[in-house]
């Protein structure tokens, strides 16, 4: 891949029509080929197992080791906005990933021989951590962090023969324990959360990898998870179990995982290991990727490509989401009154009429809640 | 059960009356709203007390939490769509009135809430929307309020916030929750429709203004919501969308909302609202706050969110607002109820895995 242009990603999908079209797509199809080689690669596994790491895993897990180390600089003061829901230090924390983004890439030695490539890796690196505005995190955020290593993967970094494993049991292990720093320091809230009603407040693949690892054991059924003595013999072994001592650990109120976890109740009265497995793989595909409200989030680059035919793209419309604010001249003796781009700190912005107008013509997205 | 059925049946009764009433003086709903006055007629001249006694078991059944069946939640939505109708954009509203924020399914939690604020229909209360999607019990909490908004349509109102929609439910579970218990999509179909029909303000005495998100900068005036088509699904955007999905900001001015619908609106937009408009307060829900309320903007605005350690995990109180006849107002926080046992829901396989 010598003189390849990297591109600034951007999301494109905005449409059911266009998410039609990211379901039959190359990107798609590579994802999830992905998604499910890694599972293939842990059944039978238990976490703590010894793998062998190359020196790409190797760097990876620096990456992630810097990240920890700068979740550990933004402590939260805590008589700071009590009453609101989420710690707005998770901003710093963010920003500081955000500005140290290309710095964090290079940590990955072979990166060096790609000039151009962390413009399109550190998308997919920052966005994996949440939303910054919100301060939430969800499924969309975790398929984030999949698109970072797949683009690792396609650009020759990563081999799947010698790293699937480790990318799962070490690597995404390392990502989900730092993530449940910041969900718990911060008090992220659930992106987009169906409440009891979805799998889990944040996270979907370590149920899909847990299932996976424990796919071959024909002894222990899943409906094991409802006992507390399995869930803390098999915890640190398994991602299911240490999903399921999450939410036992953060869930109050309820004595049972069937008040507050219907859906995982429902999925343990399934009777063997590998058919969740293989449902895992089947919701992910329908309840992930196939959501609009997820992928309207998911940027396409020069390593992962837009589907062909999908609208152009929202993010150069002058529309800055995450800067968050406009400004509308109010006369209250006239009509509402807009200039059509205030100058806002120095960044152009439009107007909400222009805002309208512009998403008018692009469709709008799904609005959080 | 040992029910004062005379009050009941004035009650019944006089919403007949009202939706009369209504009607005949209030020149711009009876545009907006297509209906003969035959139908009204016949309507106003049934004997109510057929209804009663119906309402009366769906609301002792509800109250176990025991979802009604399919064929009465359809004869609940369209005894509802009748009375709701008829009520106003901006719907007026007595003291003295307890004012509530999100339930979002959490039924043991609104049973607790009629503890600490008192019984329905000795109590009046406003509800600002945000029934559904999240907690376990949407449909049952949505029809408890429904049979109870008929049964006493002057002493309960239930406005309409940005989860009673569509789209929305379709996203964050009560479209879950209905094909989960019902089996299909219907009773999610029902209500939804129902939803088009709720008021979504209300106006307490001319000096609060109550609605679920918060200001638009398309509504200067309380007569411009007034004017409104609200018999709609709520839009992606305008006026209406706004009222539903807005938010008070420690920033001046307007700004786009991180939510990616209504505004985030500054203290100077309250207070020019406000002062426009005569009122006292602006009351609100649609976010989540630790201790069940918050005061914003130098107590232009208030916040009540009714849902105590939402989602079982956030470890917050809820609380209401009760506003007396000298309209003095007083918060009363609560902690979630217990949970009796194990949910009464038996457990399905969801398809992927079968």
């Amino acid at each position: 891949m010598t003189s390849h242009d990297y591109i600034q990603p951007v999301r494109r999908i905005l449409t059911e029509e266009d998410l039609t079209r990211w379901q039959s797509s190359e990107s798609y199809n590579g994802l999830v080929a992905f998604i499910v080689r890694l599972a293939d690669s842990v059944k039978g596994k238990e976490l703590g197992t010894e793998c062998e790491l190359t020196p790409s895993v190797k760097d990876i897990l620096k990456v992630l080791d810097s990240i920890q180390t700068i979740i550990g600089r933004h402590p939260v003061v805590t008589d700071k906005d009590i009453s609101r829901f989420g710690k707005v230090e998770f901003r710093d924390f963010y920003d500081e990933v955000s500005s140290s983004a290309d710095k964090l890439i290079s940590l990955i030695d072979k990166t060096s021989e790609l000039p151009g490539v962390s413009k399109e890796l550190k998308v997919y690196l920052v966005e994996s951590w949440g939303n910054r505005t919100r301060i939430d995190y969800g499924s969309g955020h975790e398929l984030n962090f999949m698109c970072f290593l797949y683009c690792l993967y396609k650009v020759g970094i990563l081999d799947l023969e010698s790293d699937s494993e480790a990318l799962v049991l070490v690597v995404f292990k390392k990502y989900l324990d730092n993530m449940r720093i910041l969900q718990t320091k911060y008090w992220l809230e659930p992106a987009g959360s169906h409440g009891v009603w979805g799998l889990d407040d944040y996270h979907f693949l370590p149920f899909l990898f847990g299932a996976a690892q424990l796919a071959p054991m024909e002894r222990m059924r899943p409906s094991s998870i409802h006992i507390p003595d399995y869930v803390d013999m098999f915890k640190d072994k398994f991602f299911y179990f240490a999903c399921i001592d999450f939410i036992n650990q953060t869930k109050t109120g309820a004595q049972s995982l069937r008040w507050h976890s219907p859906m995982l109740d429902d999925i343990s009265g399934v009777k063997k290991w590998s058919k969740v497995a293989e449902g895992m793989i089947k919701m992910y595909k329908a309840e992930v990727l196939g959501k609009l409200p997820i992928i309207q989030h998911v940027f396409f680059g020069s390593i992962i490509a837009a589907p062909e035919g999908v609208s152009a793209t929202r993010d150069l419309s002058g529309i800055d989401e995450e800067h968050g604010h406009i400004h509308i001249d109010h006369d209250p003796d006239s009509n509402l009154h807009l200039n059509t781009f205030g100058d806002c700190c120095g960044i152009k912005v439009p107007s909400a009429v222009a805002a309208s107008a512009m998403e008018k013509k692009h469709f709008r997205p799904v609005p959080f809640d | 059960m040992d029910i004062d059925t005379d009050v009941q049946m004035e009650d019944a009764v006089t919403a007949h009356d009202d939706s009369l009433v209504d009607d005949d003086h209030n020149s711009s709903s009876s545009e907006s709203f297509d209906f003969s006055m035959n139908q009204k007629y016949s309507r106003a001249n049934e004997a109510p007390g057929s209804n009663i006694d119906t309402l009366d078991a769906w609301i002792a059944q509800l109250s176990e939490c025991k979802p009604l069946s399919e064929e009465s939640v359809k004869k609940l939505c369209n005894m509802a769509i009748d009375v709701l109708k008829y009520e106003e954009n901006v719907q007026p509203v007595n003291v003295p009135v307890t004012i509530c924020g999100d339930i979002h399914g959490q039924f043991h939690d609104l049973m607790e809430l009629f503890k600490i604020g008192g019984p329905c229909p000795d109590t009046n209360y406003l509800f600002m929307g945000d029934y559904v999607d999240r907690g376990y019990y949407s449909v049952e909490t949505v029809s408890y309020l429904v049979a109870m908004k008929v049964r006493y349509p002057k002493r309960i109102t239930i406005l309409r916030g940005n989860h009673e929609s569509r789209q929305i439910t379709q996203v964050y579970g009560f479209y879950d929750e209905c094909f989960r218990k019902y089996g299909s999509a219907s009773v999610w179909k029902l209500f939804t429709d129902l939803f088009d029909y709720f008021p979504i303000t209300a106006l307490v005495e001319n000096k609060i203004f109550c609605l679920h998100g918060g200001l638009s900068p398309m509504i200067e005036t309380i007569d411009q919501v007034r004017e409104l088509n609200r018999i709609q699904e709520v839009p992606h955007e305008g006026p209406m969308c706004d009222l539903l999905w807005s938010d008070p900001d420690d920033r001046g001015g307007w700004g786009i909302s991180p939510r990616g619908a209504g505004f985030t609106f500054g203290q100077d937009i309250s207070e020019q609202f406000n002062h426009t408009n005569d009122l006292s307060l602006v009351a609100r829900a649609h976010q989540l706050v630790m201790e069940g309320y918050s005061w914003s903007h130098q107590d232009l605005v208030v916040t009540i969110f009714s849902a105590p350690n939402y989602c079982y995990r956030c470890g917050n109180q809820a609380a209401i607002m009760e506003v007396d006849e000298s309209h003095e107002r007083n918060f009363l926080q609560y902690d979630p109820s217990v949970r009796p046992g194990e949910p009464t829901v038996t457990r399905k396989t969801p398809d992927y895995f079968l």
